[in-house]
């Protein structure tokens, strides 16, 4: 006789249940992006008024977007910030991926400490090195050209860039480079060819993470881009935002600009960001 | 196609350990070598030190003539399937299985020509624009058999490669490896710890244990004439047993006693084996489970044994058996599933006919074929056997 073994019973919430557990949820989720929202919210109503219209609480109008490319070399702020943000995540990418492939899968001495020595530079606060960097760049000429605070931002996001690529490479098998060098590559190879292609998630996390960070950054623009045509926006925006009168309409419609580019790169590379953080290679 | 030789290779890791000493073994062109051995033998190592990705600390690796020590792995022209596939995940099954001919840069018709090929005597021909992700633990390693396979290869490494297959899918492979093997024609070196594995692949089954080669033979020879102890107690399932006795000769007859059982062993064994220097001592006698059988009538060796345990298996039935006094059977080091060995005391089993008249707890009288008797010494657990060394 052949006997049936049942799994025991899944134990189903009762529809009504489960929806009203789903309603919880979805209200939660609409407060937290109110929360989120209600200041691009007041950004952008505020940009489409006049200075008097700001002040009275209503009318709109187009105005201070218009005043905006004449108070503001904007376009040149802009790229100024694309060319900075582009060339040091340049850096940071190389070095932390090579490196980063390095600690995970080249034996070396002293390996684990120099590894260590890097990544704790993650805890130093910008702050704390500014005046002593300022010196040294400063002393090598180069607080007049993007050079400087490209190199500025290179070394502050490299050290997080290598501890992201070496627990990534870790994880990937030893097996599969070793599959990689018997097939014929070498560790150049391996790394090019093999490594990168499965690393593309991380590059997608270093690149965004590192956007958003150079993008909205001002201390470093403001001390090592002193070459006014070289400022970026959010030098820029501060510049407007010190000046004897502040146009608060026109200092929201810089800043929705300014906010935009960064916005846009976490929602292109989105779907890899979230990839980079969970995924496993698959063996 | 080549020859791969090892010549006095040895391999001592940072720190001391020695994973492999002083091995020599030599692999015929187109033969199916399989390197058996509990986990930590130092098989796999060896393995590696062909293939280039460990380096020889002493003696000389040579493939086809060709000294290869100093030689980078790409330069080996050797193919290697590891034991988790190692699989591209970003590739298909097509370009995984092209990837090495892609580096060599070989035109890509002739690369087509060969992965079809070899998908087609894969029967992978279907999945070769899947992604390894995509394909069952069984079809994955058949993708890294045909990334070995359109190679071309001088030689086949293979670690471990049924290991992770459910053992359904492990027969099935094992038959489809060899298959490949015989029409390829191809030197392969199989490493694995699973001596059936060993026993139905290989052409000859090299065993090693603690980095040392103890005997290489052909899976007969090795289960017919094991060279020591340890061969004789890992090949075989269940192994042979092994059963510390007391040789006497008692008026011109040579006789094993342990417990209250006493055994004659024919005088052809005073001239096949080296006994005569434990006469009056003790000595390991071995006897494979199928060399016991339920004894009908008078005659013969005998043993008078109480069933501890039976298992019928359909098509046999293993009966395990103590003797009534305290017999001390040889601990023997057997490998686990996952290879780890474990020392433990076995208990004496012999294989029985499926309709053999056993039960739990019952006596039963045992005749031993006397044609099948083993020795070894209890020092060095070396087979007595003349001619064995």
């Amino acid at each position: 006789m052949n006997t049936l073994t049942a799994s025991p019973p899944t134990r189903l919430r009762s529809p009504r249940r489960r929806r009203v557990t789903r309603g919880v949820i979805f209200i939660a989720m609409v407060v937290m992006a109110i929360v989120m929202l209600y200041p691009f919210a007041v950004m952008l109503f505020t940009s489409f008024k006049t200075e008097n219209q700001y002040l009275a609480g209503h009318g709109t109008s187009t105005q201070s977007w218009h005043q905006l490319a004449s108070s503001l070399p904007i376009f040149q702020q802009l790229l100024n910030s694309t060319i900075v943000c582009s060339a040091s995540i340049a850096i940071i990418l190389v070095v932390g991926v090579m490196a980063g492939f390095s600690f995970a899968k080249l034996q070396f001495r002293f390996a684990n400490l120099i590894f260590l020595a890097m990544v704790s530079a993650m805890m130093v606060p910008l702050q704390a090195i500014l005046i002593p960097e300022y010196v040294n760049v400063a002393r090598f000429g180069l607080t007049n050209g993007y050079l400087g605070a490209v190199l500025v931002y290179a070394a502050l996001g490299t050290p997080f860039s290598i501890f992201l690529f070496t627990t990534y490479f870790r994880r990937v098998p030893d097996e599969l480079i070793e599959a990689g060098i018997v097939d014929g590559l070498g560790y150049w190879g391996v790394l090019w060819r093999l490594a990168l292609p499965m690393a593309l998630p991380a590059i997608a996390t270093v690149t965004v993470l590192q956007f958003i960070q150079i993008w909205d950054d001002l201390l470093v623009g403001l001390l090592f881009l002193q070459n006014p045509a070289e400022r970026p926006i959010t030098v820029g925006l501060a510049a407007l935002a010190a000046g004897r009168t502040t146009s608060i309409p026109q200092l929201m419609a810089g800043s929705l600009v300014s906010a935009l580019p960064a916005m846009l790169v976490y929602l292109g590379f989105q779907r890899f960001l979230v990839r980079g953080l969970t995924l496993g290679i698959d063996r | 196609m080549a020859e791969i030789v090892f010549d006095r290779v040895a391999k001592i890791f940072p720190g001391g350990t020695v994973a492999v000493e002083e091995l020599s073994l030599t692999v015929a062109e187109g033969e199916f070598m399989v390197l058996v051995g509990p986990s930590g033998c130092g098989k796999t190592t060896a393995l590696r030190m062909i293939a280039g990705l460990e380096e020889i600390t002493d003696g000389v690796v040579s493939i086809g003539g060709q000294v290869v020590n100093n030689v980078l792995p790409k330069d080996r022209d050797i193919a290697m399937v590891f034991q988790n596939y190692a699989l591209y995940p970003q590739m298909t099954v097509g370009q995984n299985m092209g990837f090495a001919l892609k580096i060599r840069k070989l035109p890509k018709d002739e690369i087509n020509r060969r992965v079809q090929e070899a998908a087609k005597i894969l029967r992978l021909t279907e999945y070769l624009d899947r992604r390894p992700k995509a394909l069952s633990g069984g079809q994955r390693q058949r993708v890294a058999m045909g990334r070995a396979i359109v190679r071309e290869p001088q030689a086949f490494l293979m670690d471990e490669p049924l290991s992770n297959l459910d053992a359904q899918l492990r027969v099935e492979m094992r038959t489809e490896i060899t298959r490949i093997q015989r029409l390829l024609g191809v030197a392969t070196i199989y490493v694995t710890h699973d001596q059936t594995e060993a026993m139905t692949m290989g052409d000859r089954v090299a065993v090693m244990r603690a980095g040392a080669l103890h005997q290489v033979a052909t899976p007969q020879d090795l289960y017919d004439h094991p060279i020591n102890e340890f061969v004789a107690g890992f090949i075989g399932s269940p192994p042979m047993n092994l059963i510390l006795a007391s040789l006497q000769d008692e008026n011109g007859e040579l006789v094993l006693r342990f417990g209250d059982q006493s055994v004659v062993v024919p005088s052809s064994y005073r001239t096949s084996h080296r006994l005569a220097h434990l006469i009056g001592a003790r000595v390991v006698f071995g006897i494979r489970p199928e060399d016991l059988e339920l004894a009908s009538g008078e005659g013969g060796a005998l043993l008078e044994a109480i069933v501890d345990l039976r298992e019928a298996l359909g098509s046999e039935k293993l009966a395990y058996l103590s003797f009534g006094a305290d017999t001390e059977i040889v601990q023997q080091e057997t490998p686990r599933d996952d290879g780890v060995p474990v020392r433990r005391r076995s208990r004496v089993v012999a294989r029985l006919r499926a309709r053999a008249d056993v039960h739990e707890g019952g006596r039963v009288t045992l005749r031993l074929n006397a044609d099948n008797f083993h020795f070894f010494d209890p020092e060095t657990g070396a087979s007595l056997r003349v001619g064995a060394s």
